[in-house]
């Protein structure tokens, strides 16, 4: 008995030294790389590189919106309301995006509902081109917009259009824990065949008294704000508020919570393309990694400004050609100087030789 | 032979080239992925054919066979992926296995190493006369503008050993072995030059000639000898490629007092004179990591070599409406007139009338 419940962790550890000695020395000898290409080769939803997810299912949620039923290879994990980012690859290039995960963490796979959102890159192209049995990458789930541990006795889940997404996973974690107990369920779109998630509400509330569907359909009624609020739910003040959907609907409503602003909880799902500054003005340049947040003249390239600054960076030709000062802008728009080029996509790599900052900026220094 | 430009022709000729390279960049896409990631497949199942064929086989087609696949993932892996992803010319992909920085290839020199003398110091002050060391690798005098020393007499055997040896010469390029020699480099800067050197060295020995022989069992001395022929077979003609880049006749070496304040269009002009192409078809494009548009890949060593080919006849255009030469040739030709330059460099240059103009 003994010896049995020693040895079982001895062997779970000898095995995991093993393993990473193997990694070590396929790393050592550049074996790795195969190993990798093997993996997606062979069985690319395998891969330990990254985390990936079979394509299980696609379906039309409405005219404009798609679920897709994902299954991961493992799942760390979410908590309902989270939102998790998603790679895929459009013309070469790898876009990432972050979307509400609307399955409650009891559900074996990973649901997304994804609405097609007009000019957007990565939206349009898993309507088209994402079909059951492809992989997609999966970042690691994150977000605070999440109930708190105790459940609060009265709730509004309030949302607008693919806002919708966070707030059904809550909704549908409630039902499986059988806390159901005085929820309403607000949710506003733009006519009744945009309303997300119909069938399954209309099934929920006939089961569940506690829980209220109200649908707000904008060609019916006036627009959704602060007076309209507080006509659908009166005793809004006596309720824990979650709320999502797009800016101009959430800062419609927002004045309705005066006074208990501590009662709404928010999120944000529309990060907007940040717009670039006229040329030559100033930023706020934060570097990711070193914390340090800087604030440029706007009258030289970021490796001139940063180096005043007094940040120690790596450089070679300052030309824009030997890729040295290479360097990864999680957000912001900075133009290359030589040809012009904005870039605004999240993510992308820059030389800092090169560009400039056209609005405030994240740079993984 | 090339006309002298205006400065405002400089400029105008730099405007035309900055605007190919714009027309590149706005199309770049899924067909240079593609091109890389069949380039990658085919490298990887040529590998896995010379690795099963060196260690199961026992005849010598097969060794013949074995030896040959796993030289051509070797060559294709170095020229086409390692030259080409490591100058970050696929960085725009965010794909993390074809990321400039991270990448290291299957090959003695250490990769960031390469990244700096390469990268920067190479592609910054192409043929500058004591600032690119490139130029004859600072034992070879490839040009009568470089000063002649006895030990240049024996160079053509030298340049025999270093082709069949290439890859150590590659990695041991960053050491500035010479300069300590000559008292400008101390020994502890040698020394923490030589380190990431030794150690990549050393494994990749340790892979060749130990590793891979021992997972072969009774099959080691072939798998050994195998690697050895494939090693030896990639070393060739790397130094075949590269020598013919920037060492044939015609091809113009600078001083340093020349570029001073050089604007972006007589940089663009060096590149070009101090470069030289090699004709051929798109198998022995790829298979050259496309130096053999050397030219084009010194105007624009980050756009996908892949685009090259493309581009060259309309760079070749641009050259010839400017009045400017366009070194190119078959690879027999290039390869000749190396080798005359090789040759003819190892005795002093009165010994024969100047070539260069």
């Amino acid at each position: 008995m003994n010896t049995l419940a020693t040895s079982a962790p001895r062997v779970a550890r000898t095995a995991s030294f093993a393993l990473r000695a193997a990694q070590r020395v396929s790393r050592a000898l550049l074996l790795d790389r195969s190993f990798r290409f093997w993996v997606d080769e062979l069985a690319p939803v395998a891969s330990r590189a990254e985390l990936r997810a079979c394509v299980l299912s696609v379906a039309d949620v409405t005219h404009d919106v798609k679920t897709f039923v994902l299954a991961p290879r493992v799942w760390p994990g979410h908590l309902p309301g989270q939102w998790v980012p998603v790679e895929i690859e459009v013309d070469g290039i790898r876009l990432r995006r972050c979307y509400s995960i609307s399955s409650p963490p009891n559900d074996p796979h990973v649901e997304l509902t994804v609405k097609r959102v007009p000019g957007g890159r990565v939206s349009n192209w898993m309507h088209t081109h994402l079909h059951a049995g492809d992989f997609v990458r999966l970042g690691a789930p994150s977000g605070d917009f999440v109930l708190p541990e105790a459940t609060p006795a009265k709730l509004l889940l309030l949302s607008g259009g693919s806002g919708a997404t966070p707030l059904i996973a809550i909704l549908r974690d409630l039902a499986h824990r059988r806390a159901l107990k005085d929820v309403t369920y607000l949710h506003a779109a733009r006519s009744r065949r945009d309303v997300l998630f119909a069938r399954e509400l209309a099934r929920l509330s006939s089961l569940h008294p506690g829980l209220r569907v109200v649908l707000h359909l904008d060609d019916e009624s006036p627009r959704l704000d602060s007076t309209q609020l507080w006509v659908l739910v009166p005793d809004l003040a006596h309720r824990e508020t979650f709320l999502c959907g797009p800016t101009g609907m959430m800062d419609a409503v927002a004045p309705a919570f005066l006074g208990f602003e501590g009662r709404l909880h928010h999120e944000r799902f529309v990060v907007a393309k940040p717009a670039a500054a006229a040329p030559g003005a100033g930023a706020l340049i934060h570097l990711g990694r070193s914390k340090r947040s800087i604030t440029t003249t706007g009258r030289g390239t970021l490796l001139d400004e940063l180096e005043q600054a007094g940040e120690r960076l790596e450089y070679g030709c300052r030309m824009g050609i030997c890729n040295t000062c290479r360097c990864a802008k999680r957000s912001g728009v900075v133009e290359n100087v030589l040809t012009g080029a904005i870039s605004n996509e999240p993510d992308d790599v820059i030389r800092l030789c090169v560009s400039v900052a056209r609005s405030d900026l994240t740079l993984a220094l | 032979m090339n006309r002298v430009l205006t400065p405002h022709e400089i400029d105008a000729f730099g405007r035309e080239l900055d605007a190919l390279r714009q027309e590149v960049l706005d199309q770049r896409g899924q067909r240079d992925v593609d091109h890389i990631r069949s380039v990658v497949r085919t490298m990887r199942y040529a590998e896995a054919a010379g690795r099963l064929l060196l260690h199961v086989g026992i005849d010598p087609a097969t060794f013949a066979l074995g030896s040959g696949a796993l030289g051509l993932a070797k060559i294709l892996e170095n020229m086409e992926i390692g030259h080409n992803v490591m100058h970050g010319q696929y960085d725009w992909t965010h794909d993390p296995e074809l990321d400039g920085e991270t990448y290291d290839w299957d090959m003695a020199c250490a990769a960031h190493q390469w990244r700096e003398y390469h990268n920067f110091e190479h592609h910054t002050f192409t043929n500058i006369l004591g600032r690119d060391r490139d130029v004859g690798y600072g034992f070879l005098r490839v040009t009568s503008e470089q000063p002649w020393n006895p030990a240049h007499i024996i160079q053509p055997f030298v340049a025999v050993g270093l082709a069949f040896l290439f890859q150590w010469g590659i990695g041991a390029h960053a050491l500035r072995l010479d300069e300590t020699i000559a008292g400008r480099q101390s020994v502890a800067v040698l020394w923490t030059r030589a380190r990431p050197f030794l150690a990549k060295g050393s494994r990749q020995l340790f892979k060749d000639y130990v590793f891979f022989p021992a997972l072969a069992l009774a099959n080691a001395p072939r798998v050994a000898l195998g690697n050895f022929i494939a090693n030896g077979t990639r070393n060739v003609w790397a130094f075949a490629i590269i020598f013919c880049g920037h060492f044939p006749e015609g091809v113009r070496m600078y001083h340093e007092q020349e570029i001073q304040d050089e604007p972006r269009g007589a940089w663009y002009l060096r590149q070009i004179h101090g470069s030289a192409n090699i004709k051929g078809g798109r198998l022995f494009h790829v298979l050259s990591g496309h130096l053999s548009h050397q030219i084009e890949h010194h105007l624009f060593p980050d756009l996908p070599a892949c685009r090259y080919p493309e581009i060259a006849p309309r760079v070749r255009a641009i050259c010839e409406r400017y009045g400017q030469s366009y070194n190119t040739g078959s690879f027999r030709a290039q390869l000749t007139s190396v080798a005359r330059q090789i040759l003819e460099n190892a005795l002093p240059s009165r010994a024969r009338p100047a070539r260069m103009q």
